[in-house]
């Protein structure tokens, strides 16, 4: 019997992107754990304070890392954006927080850095994983933004991601591991 | 623009694409390695992911160039394959071949050593060494929590041996002072120093620690053990002058300042360096299994890089062979259509040294030559052209003037077929070019009279010099006069024949005419000799009767003389009546060796000094003819023969075959026959004696004639006659 011709012109290559893409989707950081919550904005003046939780961020290979010595932290990506969702210039400023932890190994110590903007704005030795977790997930009023005066009636939000590090797919393919973009409440600028 | 030209754009190309593609994955590179260290990573964990990214990215960059030498190609070979083009199927499959027999062992090969690899790296973290590295481990860090824990029992019996003291005060600085120094020195510490919160009061330092100057802990330090009532920390030695770590704790009591006490211990570079390596060397291990995927994947993607490398050198060779083998392929094809179309200037230009090379090289010597060849043909042709034109005006006179002269010319070719023949032919032979033309000359003269003329035109036959042929066509009795020439090309090859005819009817008319002038002539001559003595002795014997002499014996002298002269007239008139009442010839088969001996043995001794002989060949023995009237031929030849001969002398008769004809030749070695005389010596009443009825060669002719045959007469060399009878036989 013939195939109708829809399904025989149907080229070779079809299939196999989808099975490409499936398996890349699976692979993907968008089908990671790891994720932001608790993303709270509060002011002290004109300075955001932002709080936040990376949850399911420090698995054993975060700690394997820790434990090899090796400098091993987050990159947390910070956007005081517009409420105006699909505006093409909503992003009114952006910050980054990195955070590193540095085993010591002999004197069983972690010390973590933070530094915002690229500069150091401090750090915390720890001795243990669970404080070291604890330092490195749990974020309470970090002073990301200063806000110059605005519009009163402007609705702002902060988004955030965190880069978590690195990975391969199919033991090839280099990629990065982040969460998902997590947006605060919005909140008009402090005036 | 040329194909050498083309050639030289592309490989001016590649370069520079390689060149862009090589500075751009430098420039990238270097951006990667530039962003990875404002992350503060370790020199080789930057190095390890910017290898990965270099690697990554240039097996992106291959698969992108492979697919892009492939794609490109196949679609090129395929338009090649649909537009007919030559030499686009040797292509494919080479391009195919090179590309098959380099992937298959190369996929193999990359699947056998990557498992190998996988394998090997797996085994890297589970051999005897890695425990080795642990227990090195556990053993720095327990040493150094026993110093940990040394410092911190230290500080703890310093705040209880300084408890109820006031270190504050200064009345009991001197005391505290003391008690400090000896509490370092009962417990074996390198420093113990005393705060107030986290104001330092006093510090004491075991001078063989090696220390320039004191060192004191941090605030942070002292903050932690005032909120934390305890502290552990440690100092490098290095900036106070000193190797080695100085290995702190401290103790904070409750009171308010709390009193800390902080003491120290040194670690020298003896333990301390140890300590460190096997930390060092466990944390190295372990950063390469946290590496391992990364590792794995640097080496799969290397293998990749090289596969790619190996497809992508195989296909683009395959590419670059094909294309060498069938450019000039493609090339000399095209070459070919451009002579075919008849452009013999075109060359190919093919800078190949190979034997395609050569081939090119040849294809253009053939080319050259083939136009070197055109150019003689063309200039031959124009001179061919000028003499055909020449030959064709040449053969339109030869035409015309054959058309226009008397005599008659047949052309035949070696089988006997008629080639030409020209209108005076025609009209001697009473035919039409359609009756003569493309036929055989057999068939078109075949009837009797016709048939006459055959033997002269015998293929096999010598050329004939002049032979007279008597025929009666169309009513009216003609003499035709036959030569035959060899015709041969311009190599002397023999082609064919060529027939000369001469019509003689009127010139054989007038010499008749004039024979019979001269015949009534002679006769009238002949009658009034004898006439003359019978009127004188008529008028004697009247005269002697008028003057009545006595007539007796002049009667009977006039008696005898008239009857004597009228016996001469009467033997006249029997010789005309002879030759008048010839009968025609009655063939039979005659011996013609013993015709020809009883004739001859009739002369034989009649002229004494000249011999008479005869011979025949074996080959013309015998003969269909009328054997008295060749006997009469030969009597008639054989008598003028002797007559013309003067002792000593020689006679001979012989015969033989030639061409198909009975030849025989009468020889004499006599005085010979003038040239005036040969022409009328065969007409009747013609005598170079001057006596005889002049006959004889007439009835000579007139006989072999009959018998359809020819005879002619030459001089005998060095003396001498030859009468030669053609009979056919």
């Amino acid at each position: 019997m013939q195939m109708p011709r829809a399904v025989l012109s149907v080229p070779l290559w079809t299939p196999l992107l989808a099975l490409l893409t499936a398996a890349l989707r699976i692979a993907s950081p968008l089908a990671a754990e790891p994720h932001i919550s608790g993303l709270a904005v509060a002011f002290e003046g004109r300075q955001a304070l932002l709080s936040f939780r990376l949850e399911e961020a420090t698995g054993e290979r975060f700690l394997q890392r820790v434990e090899s010595g090796l400098p091993t932290g987050f990159e947390l990506t910070f956007e005081l954006v517009r409420q105006r969702r699909g505006w093409f210039d909503r992003t009114l400023d952006t910050n980054r927080l990195q955070v590193v932890a540095m085993y010591d190994a002999l004197a069983r110590e972690y010390l973590v850095n933070y530094k915002l903007g690229g500069k150091l704005i401090r750090s915390r030795m720890v001795r243990d994983l669970e404080a070291l977790e604890e330092a490195m997930t749990h974020f309470e009023r970090e002073p990301i933004f200063h806000l110059d005066p605005m519009p009163p009636d402007l609705r702002l939000r902060i988004r955030l991601r965190a880069e978590l590090g690195s990975k391969t797919i199919f033991s090839l393919i280099p990629a990065r591991v982040t969460t998902e973009w997590v947006e605060s409440e919005r909140f008009r600028p402090p005036t | 623009m040329s194909l050498k030209g083309r050639l030289h754009r592309h490989r001016k190309d590649y370069p520079l694409m390689v060149g862009v593609l090589v500075v751009l994955l430098l420039l990238f590179s270097g951006i990667f390695y530039l962003l990875l260290r404002r992350r503060g990573l370790p020199e080789a964990l930057i190095t390890n992911k910017v290898l990965l990214f270099v690697l990554f990215y240039v097996n992106i960059i291959l698969i992108l160039a492979i697919l892009f030498v492939l794609l490109r190609n196949i679609f090129k070979l395929v338009l090649e394959r649909r537009s007919g083009l030559l030499g686009a199927k040797l292509k494919t499959k080479l391009v195919f071949a090179n590309i098959g027999l380099s992937l298959i062992p190369v996929l193999l090969l990359f699947i056998t050593a990557f498992g190998i690899l996988q394998d090997s790296i797996d085994r890297w973290f589970d051999t005897p060494q890695r425990q080795m590295l642990e227990y090195g481990r556990d053993l720095a860090q327990a040493l150094r929590d026993q110093v940990d824990r040394e410092v911190l029992a230290g500080a703890e019996i310093g705040l209880e041996a300084l408890n109820g003291l006031n270190v504050s005060d200064p009345v009991e600085s001197q005391s505290l002072r003391q008690q400090v120094n000896e509490l370092l020195a009962s417990l074996d510490l390198d420093l113990l120093g005393v705060y107030e919160g986290t104001e330092f009061v006093y510090e004491a330092v075991d001078p063989r620690a090696g220390v320039s100057e004191s060192p004191r802990p941090d605030r942070r330090f002292l903050t932690e053990a005032v909120s934390e009532g305890e502290a552990s920390g440690s100092l490098e030695l290095e900036r106070f002058g000193a190797d080695g770590l100085l290995v702190l704790a401290a103790r904070a009591d409750a009171s308010d300042p709390p009193v800390v006490v902080v003491a120290g211990s040194r670690l020298g570079p003896e333990l301390l360096t140890p300590m460190t390596r096997l930390i060092r060397d466990y944390q190295t291990d372990r950063q390469l299994e946290v590496q391992k995927e990364e590792i794995k994947a640097s080496h799969l993607l290397f293998f990749i890089m090289v596969t790619l490398l190996i497809l992508l050198t195989s296909s683009w060779l395959g590419v670059v062979v094909a294309r060498q083998v069938t450019v000039p392929i493609q090339a000399l094809a095209r070459g070919t259509r451009r002579i075919s179309q008849g452009d013999l200037s075109h060359r190919v230009e093919m800078p190949a040294d190979d034997e395609l090379g050569v081939l090119v090289g040849s294809f253009n010597r053939m080319t050259e030559e083939l136009a070197q060849n055109r150019r003689v043909i063309e200039e031959s042709h124009l001179e061919l052209m000028a003499a055909n034109e020449r030959l064709a005006e040449e053969r339109a006179l030869i035409a015309a003037v054959l058309e226009n002269v008397a005599a008659g010319v047949i052309s035949i070719d070696l089988d006997g077929r008629v080639l030409t023949c020209n209108g005076g032919a025609l009209q001697m032979v009473q035919q039409g070019p359609e009756e003569l033309e493309g036929r055989q000359i057999r068939e078109a003269w075949s009837d009797p009279e016709r048939a006459k003329l055959l033997p002269s035109l015998e293929a096999e036959r010598e050329p004939v010099e002049g032979r007279e042929v008597h025929l009666a066509l169309g009513g009216e009795w003609k003499t035709l006069a036959v030569q035959v020439r060899d015709m041969s090309d311009a190599a002397g090859r023999r082609t064919g024949r060529v027939v000369l005819l001469e019509d003689l009817t009127e010139l054989t008319k007038a010499q008749q005419l004039a024979a019979w002038t001269e015949a009534a002539r002679r006769i009238a001559h002949e009658i009034k000799n004898p006439l003359t003595p019978i009127r004188l002795s008529a008028e004697r014997l009247l005269r002697k009767h008028r003057e009545g002499q006595e007539l007796g014996p002049a009667i009977e002298d006039a008696a005898e003389i008239i009857g004597r002269e009228v016996a001469s007239m009467q033997s006249m008139v029997d010789e005309f009546s002879r030759y008048a009442r010839m009968p025609s010839p009655r063939p039979e088969t005659v011996d013609l060796s013993r015709l020809l001996d009883d004739t001859v043995r009739l002369y034989e001794e009649i002229k004494p000094g000249v011999d008479v002989e005869g011979e025949v060949d074996d080959g013309a023995r015998e003969a269909r003819l009328d054997p008295e009237q060749i006997k009469r031929v030969l009597i008639n030849l054989l008598d003028n023969a002797l007559e013309a001969t003067e002792p000593p002398g020689r006679v001979t008769v012989d015969a033989h075959r030639r061409n198909g004809l009975l030849e025989i030749r009468v020889a004499d070695t006599g005085r010979g026959i003038p040239p005036e005389a040969k022409e009328k010596l065969f007409r009747p009443y013609f005598s170079t004696k001057g006596r005889g009825t002049g006959l004889g060669l007439a009835i000579v002719y007139r006989i072999v004639s009959e018998h359809h045959g020819s005879i002619r007469v030459e001089d005998n060399r060095p003396t001498g006659t030859v009468f030669t009878l053609e009979l056919p036989v």
